[in-house]
């Protein structure tokens, strides 16, 4: 099949990228990045999520210039991302180093540091705030003083940027097996493509930055009805994680001769799966497999579901489509998946006049 | 004072601590600039405990930017679009590699910055903490 190149759309594709202008800008408000960086965190940090690049920043001119469309802002950071360099590789960050500003485990009461709830929407009636409309600066500024001047408990030892993981304690117990410390160089799926079967870097690389709704659909697509799993939240924490980046000029890679460069903003979740396992003599014991999520900024529900998926990919099986590496990883990435869709709205004159052709010819 | 503690101390705190102690510098040696602030890419190599592996989260937006001071080269890298912090840090890292005579008397002006973060750091653990729950098992 070949494609024909067609022109005189030219004046026609300037009126329409003004249209575009227009629509965007019709009611004669113009968004500040100020305004959308501080009042469309969740967003902001979907955006950076999917397009894989931490920039609160340049997350918020991306949904300003897209009219708050994710797919477009991603896209656009996207091809911003592939216009820099890649400086450096961070020395590898864990999240025991954690600032914790949120922690919850469904599978324990009583967690070790405690269940810290932090801000979530969970706690919240879901109805319509209609005093937000009446809602002004002066009163907000306000409100984040009072807040401010509040006191905080002078009774809780709780180091939160040491916070033990929960998990660590059901290794101890023996009942989650542990692993060694795997040290193998990662793959990067930005630097070569994606050949099955993946390793797992590739696998947690491509489902971190996957499309939120993608990646939650699959998940629940797995609890439902391919594979009935229920898993349970072993635990789950957000907050920062400091990046540090070896001196790219002395050989010795020390640990204090790293430069600090910032902090980013990550939800992590760790899922605990209930699974037999065949003993000898036809016994049976339950053993708890893990699933891993984690992703930029707070997005619990991708966490929770990238753990699902993960657990799913590692397991493997044919039957079911979200243990089908090939159908997930290559269709919850954004760019690629409303790319392709979108494609089909570009001219397929000749294809479609072919395919016309060929109905004519068999009415005859 | 090491350099993973001081950059942590000049990136956390005020942006004018680097900015006094550059322009100290700045004032009396002559810096000459390698390679202005420029944006590029860090990838994150991230180690996830199901398995204990490595994997690359994804990438941050940095400034980067290069000076020497006496032939000893100093490195600016923070996050986000910052240049004129990232200058400041590469004439500060620069300093201290040329192990320049300022550089001694920094350690304390770092310290009381130091202090300060860890103190605003508490507030803001101490605020976080006020949403530890207290479970009560109820009689029923």
């Amino acid at each position: 099949m070949g494609y024909v190149a067609v022109k005189g759309g030219i004046q026609a594709i300037e009126e329409s990228i003004k249209r575009l202008k227009y629509e965007r800008l019709k009611k004669g408000t113009v968004l500040k990045f100020q305004e959308i960086e501080g009042g469309m965190r969740c967003l902001i940090d979907q955006v950076m999520s999917e397009s894989s690049l931490y920039s609160e920043t340049l997350a918020a001119m991306a949904i300003k210039q897209a009219e708050g469309s994710p797919e477009e802002a991603v896209f656009l950071l996207r091809a911003y991302r592939s216009t820099l360099p890649r400086k450096h590789y961070s020395r590898t960050v864990q999240s025991e180093e954690m600032s914790v500003e949120r922690r919850i485990s469904s599978s324990f009461k009583e967690v070790p540091g405690g269940q810290i709830l932090g801000a979530a929407n969970d706690y919240t009636h879901r109805l319509i705030d209609f005093d937000l409309n009446e809602e002004t600066d002066d009163e907000a500024i306000a409100w984040v003083r009072e807040y401010a001047l509040e006191s905080g408990v002078d009774n809780d030892q709780t180091d939160l940027s040491d916070l033990p993981k929960t998990l660590d304690y059901l290794r101890e117990e023996g009942l989650i097996p542990t692993c060694e410390i795997n040290n193998n160089e990662p793959d990067d799926v930005t630097k070569e493509s994606l050949h099955f079967p993946t390793s797992r870097s590739q696998r947690l690389q491509i489902l971190t930055r996957g499309q939120t709704g993608a990646v939650t659909s699959l998940g629940y697509a797995a609890l439902r009805s391919y594979g009935a799993l229920h898993p349970t939240v072993g635990e789950l924490r957000i907050g920062k994680l400091p990046i540090y980046v070896n001196s790219p000029f002395h050989d010795q890679k020390e640990d204090e001769d790293a430069y600090y460069i910032g902090e980013i903003k990550v939800t992590e979740v760790e899922t605990l799966f209930p699974a037999e396992v065949q003993k000898g003599k036809g016994e049976k014991e339950i053993e708890f497999e893990i699933g891993y999520g984690i992703c930029y900024g707070q997005n619990e529900t991708k966490a929770i579901a990238m753990s699902i998926l993960d657990r799913c990919l590692e397991t493997g099986n044919p039957e079911y489509p979200p243990h089908n590496e090939e159908f997930v990883l290559l269709h919850i990435d954004s760019v690629e998946s409303t790319g392709f869709i979108s494609h089909l709205k570009l001219p397929h004159y000749v294809t479609f006049q072919s395919k016309l052709d060929s109905v004519r010819k068999s009415k005859k | 004072m090491i350099r993973k503690r001081r950059t942590r101390i000049l990136i956390k705190g005020s942006s004018d601590v680097p900015a006094k102690l550059a322009q100290e510098i700045q004032d009396s040696y002559e810096v000459k600039k390698i390679e202005e602030s420029n944006n590029g890419l860090v990838m994150i190599k991230a180690r996830e405990k199901a398995k204990q592996s490595l994997f690359y989260l994804g990438e941050v937006l940095v400034t980067e930017c290069k000076v020497m001071i006496n032939g000893f080269l100093g490195i600016g890298m923070v996050q986000g679009h910052q240049p004129e912090l990232a200058h400041n840090l590469a004439v500060i890292d620069a300093a201290y590699n040329a192990s320049l005579a300022e550089t001694d008397a920094w350690k304390k002006v770092l310290l009381i910055e130091e202090n300060r973060i860890n103190k605003e750091n508490q507030t803001f653990m101490n605020k976080v903490l006020k949403t530890k729950v207290n479970f009560d098992t109820m009689n029923v």
